[in-house]
């Protein structure tokens, strides 16, 4: 017997006990990630209930009204197939409408994005009472969009407002903002309006920019504007992405509009003048004014898509400027 | 002692319990027999659920109506899409507000309102000869408003084609008041109006007179009747604006917005109505009935100058003057607690909430016993009463179609008539683009009604 057969030997009855050892602790192992699973899904198990129960029913439900005629309370609805579709594609107050609202996205979206980073830009600052600047710029994203669409209305009264209180008194004359042509000026107001949502998200965005980076960049000499374009602007980038996204999916959605009509109720949608009658204002007029539920259905349905179409290009289009700053480990 | 969940029952439970089912049976089965309350005590102890606006009963009335009936109230908020999702699931409330000249004749067609007319016949609170001629805003014979059967009642109500004006702003610009008793033209009234209007710099100081209506639907079809004519075709499945009255009343309204006297699509109140704005002096004539002399007489100095004149007509045309609104309660077919439900009915429109409402110069009681208690201490109050009482010889019911809402009468006739208040398009133009788009609505509705 050699040394190794009799260490072998000597060490089997160990050895056996280790592998023992391991089976059992495998087992612990595994009965332990079967219970970490198991809580997982207990834990996330409310929200996917409320998923389910709460948006997944919901959109097939409007799914299924899309495709007939039903109106809530008519005993005569039915199937129409592809009927809602098919109208829609051939109703030109649809595709006004669209087109008004991914105008409204083009212009507002950048718009509210660069106010919100110059805001953050500014606060970010160390500047006196910087603190309440912050909070002051925060405070109309704070107010719910109701009580803004009441002041806009007041503040843009062709007859007793503000604004042109300040124009008949420099010698101007006032201007019908509320109505066509002017309504939509004063929508994308009340967006710059509330960019203190975005300068909020953009400020925590900059004080993530490490300050090493800037310094370096200081000692290389480089102007401000060069370490904000070259420096802040690509660590923001993905801020800036998700603003994107979320502000476009936000914007084609508005209902401003609504509010900033006469009545601030369903009943206001009815006097939403033109140039703001945007898709997600047609889509109300449809269900609540015209109780067209069926092709209401259709036209959400067909807004989701475009949502998520439009979404992917933009992931699509800006994948080389997004630059993820992310720990390689941390990804495993 | 009572017996614990799941244990034997006992004789004398077993008896009870029997006894409760036999009783409850026979009430079941002659609830089958005879549906109809005999009007004063029925459904006491019950709970029945109202759908409407904060206005209409305030908590005060809530308990108010549990004293007086033993009926509990549960308030609902109107909301047309909750009452959409309560009617279809079946569960629908007891009672639903509603605009008698839009909504009575648009749900009673798709068969959601009970027939009230044997409640009424058994009333002693709600008699048929005590019910306003407004109240046949609230019948449909199956094709025409105002006749047929009830489904409903007013709650109270005006002609709402009157109009206020303050005497204040007439005398600053010399103008003649308008007759007392006698109508103005439509075509005098706008000239009025545009001699009364004071302008600066695109800014409005005094507007000439409002004119919108209460709702775009009634405001077109009372003025269409004042031409003449009628709006819609005989069985109501068509609208034109191209016949001479209904292009007459059309004309009329796009040139009145083009002016820019008073609010309009194109140059909105924010405040959503003229209340406000006559409230602060800033409006010479406003188009709203007698109800709202309950806001004016809130202001002794405003009801000092204020004034109600009678609705104006088209020259050569008929007097009309309908009431836009009729504004009330109507029960669903469905409704879980009818016998209670018609109880609140009978004590809402006849009784005690009836009798505040006649009272508090808000609206004309919608029965004629009330009617003496409408307000006349004061002189101001004395003079819109003789104006009023006079009006009401012009009474008249416009139908509207069963085949579309008000709302989505006012929804297309928003999005299409713009553009001929900003002159883009001619009356003409808008005529046929209106006839396209409503009757469209109206064909949808019709084939939706079967």
């Amino acid at each position: 017997m050699t040394v190794d057969q009799m260490s072998t030997v000597a060490d089997r009855p160990r050895a056996t006990a280790s592998a023992g050892r391991t089976r059992s602790a495998g087992r612990a192992g595994a009965t332990m990630t079967a219970r970490r699973h198991r809580a997982f899904y207990m834990f996330v198990a409310p929200w996917i209930v409320g998923f389910l129960l709460l948006t997944i029913v919901p959109m097939a439900y409007a799914l299924w009204l899309s495709f007939t005629t039903f109106d809530g309370i008519s005993p005569n609805w039915h199937y129409v197939g592809l009927g809602n579709y098919r109208e829609l594609m051939n109703d030109s107050v649809t595709w006004d409408s669209l087109g008004r609202a991914g105008l409204f996205a083009v212009v507002s979206v950048p718009l509210s994005i660069v106010a919100g980073l110059g805001l953050a830009v500014l606060v970010n600052r160390p500047i006196r009472a910087r603190g309440l600047f912050r909070t002051l710029l925060y405070l109309p994203a704070v107010v719910p969009p109701v009580g803004a669409g009441i002041a806009f209305k007041n503040l843009f009264d062709q007859n007793a407002g503000a604004t042109n209180g300040v124009l008949t008194f420099f010698g101007f004359d006032a201007i019908g903002w509320l109505a066509d042509p002017y309504a939509r000026y004063v929508l994308i107001m009340t967006v710059l309006w509330g960019a203190g949502n975005i300068m909020i998200i953009s400020l925590a965005g900059l004080q993530d920019v490490p300050r090493e980076l800037h310094e370096a960049a200081r000692i290389d000499g480089a102007s401000a504007w060069r370490t904000f374009r070259s420096i802040t602007v690509p660590l923001l980038s993905p801020v800036l992405l998700f603003q994107t996204v979320t502000g476009v999916i936000a914007s084609v959605q508005t209902i401003m509009p609504m509010l900033l009509a006469p009545l601030a109720t369903t009943g206001g949608l009815t006097t939403v003048p033109q140039s703001n009658y945007t898709y997600m204002i047609h889509v109300f007029s449809q269900y609540f004014a015209l109780g067209r539920y069926g092709y209401a259905s259709a036209l959400l349905w067909v807004l989701f898509v475009l949502i998520l179409i439009a979404t992917g290009l933009i992931f699509r289009f800006t994948s080389g400027v997004v630059f993820y700053n992310v720990d390689p480990e941390a990804k495993k | 002692m009572r017996p614990h969940a799941g244990a034997p029952m006992s004789r004398r439970r077993f008896l009870s319990l029997s006894a409760a089912g036999a009783v409850g049976g026979a009430a079941a089965l002659s609830g089958c027999a005879m549906q109809v309350s005999s009007g004063v005590g029925g459904g006491s102890g019950e709970t029945i659920t109202m759908m409407v606006k904060a206005d209409d009963i305030t908590p005060d009335l809530v308990q108010q109506a549990l004293k007086d009936t033993g009926i509990a109230i549960k308030r609902v908020d109107f909301d047309i899409t909750k009452l959409i999702a309560m009617l279809t699931s079946g569960n629908p409330p007891d009672l639903v507000r509603g605009v008698g000249a839009v909504d009575a004749a648009y749900f009673a067609a798709r068969e959601v309102m009970e027939d009230l007319d044997p409640y009424f016949a058994k009333s002693a609170v709600l008699k048929r000869d005590d019910l306003d001629p407004v109240n046949d805003l609230w019948r449909f014979d199956g094709r025409t408003q105002g006749k047929g059967p009830r489904y409903g009642m007013a709650k109270d109500f005006s002609q709402d084609s009157m109009y206020w004006y303050n005497t204040s702003a007439f005398d600053r610009h010399g103008v003649a008041y308008p007759a007392e008793l006698e109508p103005t033209t439509y075509e005098e009234w706008l000239e009025t109006a545009q001699r009364l209007v004071q302008r600066s710099k695109g800014q409005t100081s005094l507007f000439g007179g409002t004119y919108n209506g209460l709702l775009k639907a009634t405001l077109m079809s009372t003025l269409t009747a004042s031409a003449g004519g009628s709006l819609f075709s005989d069985d109501f499945s068509r609208i034109d604006f191209t016949t001479p009255e209904a292009r007459k009343a059309l004309g009329w309204y796009i040139e009145y917005c083009k002016l820019k006297v008073g609010a309009s699509p194109i140059m909105p109140d924010p405040n959503g109505w003229d209340g406000p704005t006559y409230q602060a002096g800033r409006l010479a004539m406003c188009n709203s009935g007698y109800w709202m002399g309950g806001m004016i007489a809130t202001d002794e100095k405003l009801a000092e100058v204020s004034r109600l004149a009678p609705t104006p007509v088209f020259e050569g045309g008929p007097r009309v003057s309908a009431c836009q609104a009729g504004t009330g309660l109507w029960m669903p077919k469905k409704a879980p607690h009818k016998d209670a439900a018609w109880r609140i009915f009978e004590w809402y429109f006849g009784e005690a909430p009836a009798k505040a409402r006649a009272s508090g110069g808000w609206g004309i009681p919608t029965l004629k016993s009330l009617r003496p208690l409408m307000p006349a201490k004061a002189e101001h109050q004395k003079r819109v009463l003789k104006v009023q009482e006079n009006e009401l010889k012009h009474f008249s019911v416009v139908a509207f179609s069963p085949y579309t809402t008000g709302d989505s009468f006012e929804a297309l006739f928003n999005q299409v008539a713009p553009a001929a208040m900003t002159g883009e398009i001619s009356v003409d133009t808008l005529a046929g683009r209106l006839n396209s788009v409503l009757n469209e609505q109206l064909k949808r509705g019709k084939e939706q009604v079967g």
